[in-house]
């Protein structure tokens, strides 16, 4: 009989140790949203290797929370510290009316850990370093005027701020996070909203990684709209050849340029800066490889099961993160017509020799984006071969929306 | 209405100095562009003619030759692989008037011995 009540006690403490009596209802949507993020992720490919460790860092975190606690410190009596079957000499003591008290720390969860990657800001930085070594300036050299698309399309992230301010149920370092999502940098808003706003991440990280990934869907309508068919079958000269000087000088030059004017901006600059001075030195093949390849592998782990164990059901599940989707969304559009735009004005300014759809390219996400442009610009005239006229805007936007994300985090960061 | 004046400011200020500092990068990177290219310049005009036209690439190198393909219209060759065969030919041929009328896959009738010694040979770096 005892045995049996026994057994009882050991099934009821398993029990209540479970998920089944410890996670709320908001958890379980969390699963199901991470079940239709990992679909997304597998089936549709959406920036799968991102996509992939969000989701399950999401699901991880809703299942078990505890893989994200924090590290805690007991004051403990001696007697209980034997208890534990620790030794009490390896701990610092605290001395509170006469009885003295063991510093006992347990370990925090395992992404815990992981996540200070984030929290202080190194991941971004680094995943930087590998696009620097994966990204050819060549085009941007080539026609310098593409920096002016770069930048214009920074303008959708600051008429978000603006829109996002208006709402009244942001603050403005919250408003500052959710108008990068424009700038369409997975790092860049990470690191931003790290700075920023840090208990939006989940939603910002997720928001803008989906919005990448559906650049083909989002950008066409836009860039249709905005251009007449004229415009869209404009065919642009070839770019000059650039020399292999040209290119070592440039992230130099960049680098001190961007960090003198705007310091707030120099990690994320210089690191990609220093990725590309890698790349095209040629003289350290060995350390460019390990950066685009393994380096760049590892750190995109750690991001993303960490970036995804933010969305923990409580603060995913709110109204604001409806706000943060739609105004990303509108970021993002809103950036795409603002690159169009400038395209036409450039269009008009050379007298019809700038092809206004690579404007939309100024929107980072490289390649996705350069790749629409010429896209679109194939429907119209299929001898016609944007692609390279658009990376020069395409990396542009990277160091655009690096630089936009200077300015927010000089003017909003407490 | 604080709130809202403070980001008017920040969209002006983000505005101006995005714009300021990616001019900034255009005028520098357009003046070293030109300096370094009159640089090397100076230093082509040195050469001789006859170097010059010893260079060019011979004619019969960029014929595009025509293949006759029997029934399968494309031979199952991707979209964006026609597409980068016809960018790499208008590249060469540039204003030239020119017209790709088939491409086809080559037969492999190289060993795989031989076959990696191409790869070996032609391999940029």
């Amino acid at each position: 009989m005892e045995i049996l009540q026994q057994l009882w006690q050991i099934i009821c403490t398993l029990i209540n140790e479970s998920g089944l009596s410890r996670l709320s209802w908001e958890n379980y949507v969390m699963v199901l949203v991470s079940f239709v993020l990992m679909y997304l992720a597998i089936k549709k490919q959406f920036e799968p290797l991102l996509l992939l460790p969000i989701a399950f860092g999401m699901c991880l975190v809703n299942l078990y929370p505890d893989i994200m606690g924090m590290p805690e410190t007991q004051m403990l009596t001696e007697a209980q510290l034997i208890d534990k079957g620790v030794d009490p000499a390896s701990y610092t003591t605290t001395i509170l009316n006469g009885q003295t008290y063991y510093n006992y720390t347990e370990n925090g969860g395992l992404f815990y850990y992981l996540y200070q990657g984030v929290k202080l800001g190194i991941y971004p930085p680094l995943i930087f370093l590998g696009i620097g070594c994966m990204t050819d300036f060549g085009p941007l050299i080539a026609n310098p005027k593409s920096f002016i698309l770069g930048a214009a399309a920074q303008i959708g992230i600051f008429l978000t701020f603006i829109i996002a301010s208006a709402l009244g149920i942001f603050t403005p370092q919250e408003a500052g996070s959710i108008a990068i999502i424009g700038g369409a940098d997975g790092p860049t808003a990470i690191y931003v909203t790290t700075a920023l706003a840090p208990q939006l991440l989940g939603p910002i990280a997720v928001a803008a990684y989906s919005y990448m990934a559906l650049v083909p869907i989002i950008q066409p309508p836009i860039m249709k709209l905005l251009t007449t068919k004229k415009e869209r079958s404009v065919v642009m000269g070839q770019l000059r050849p650039v020399s292999k000087l040209e290119r070592i000088l440039f992230p130099i030059i960049v680098v001190v340029i961007v960090a003198i004017l705007l310091p707030d901006a120099a990690p994320l600059v210089g690191m990609l800066m220093l990725g590309n001075l890698f790349r095209e030195s040629g003289v350290v093949e060995r350390i460019s490889k390990t950066a685009q390849n393994e380096l760049m592998n590892i750190i995109t782990i750690f991001l993303g099961v960490t970036v995804g164990a933010t969305a923990s059901g409580k603060v995913f599940l709110s109204l604001q993160t409806l706000g943060i989707i739609a105004l990303g969304l509108f970021a993002f559009c809103l950036a795409t017509a603002c690159g169009v735009l400038f395209g036409k004005i450039m269009y008009k300014a050379t007298g019809g020799k700038v092809n206004p759809l690579i404007g939309s390219a100024g929107v980072s996400a490289v390649p996705m984006a350069a790749r629409i442009s010429q896209k679109v610009g194939q429907e119209e005239n299929p001898g016609n071969f944007l692609l390279m006229h658009a990376m020069g805007p395409n990396v542009a936007g990277v160091i655009g929306s690096a630089v936009a994300a200077g300015v927010l985090l000089s003017v909003l960061k407490v | 209405m604080d709130n809202m004046t403070q980001a008017f400011i920040l969209l002006l200020a983000g505005f101006v100095v995005v714009f300021v500092v990616l001019i900034l990068l255009i005028i520098i990177v357009t003046l070293y562009g030109k300096i370094i290219t009159a640089i090397q310049n100076k230093g082509k005009k040195k050469k001789t003619k006859a170097e010059e036209t010893a260079r060019k690439i011979p004619k019969e190198a960029v014929t595009v030759e025509t293949y006759e393909d029997k029934g399968d219209d494309d031979g199952g060759i991707p979209d964006e692989i026609i597409a980068v065969i016809a960018a790499a030919v208008d590249a060469v041929y540039g204003e030239k008037p020119h017209k790709i009328k088939k491409v086809k896959k080559s037969r492999n009738t190289r060993s795989a011995w031989s076959r990696a010694g191409i790869i070996d040979n032609t391999r940029p770096f």
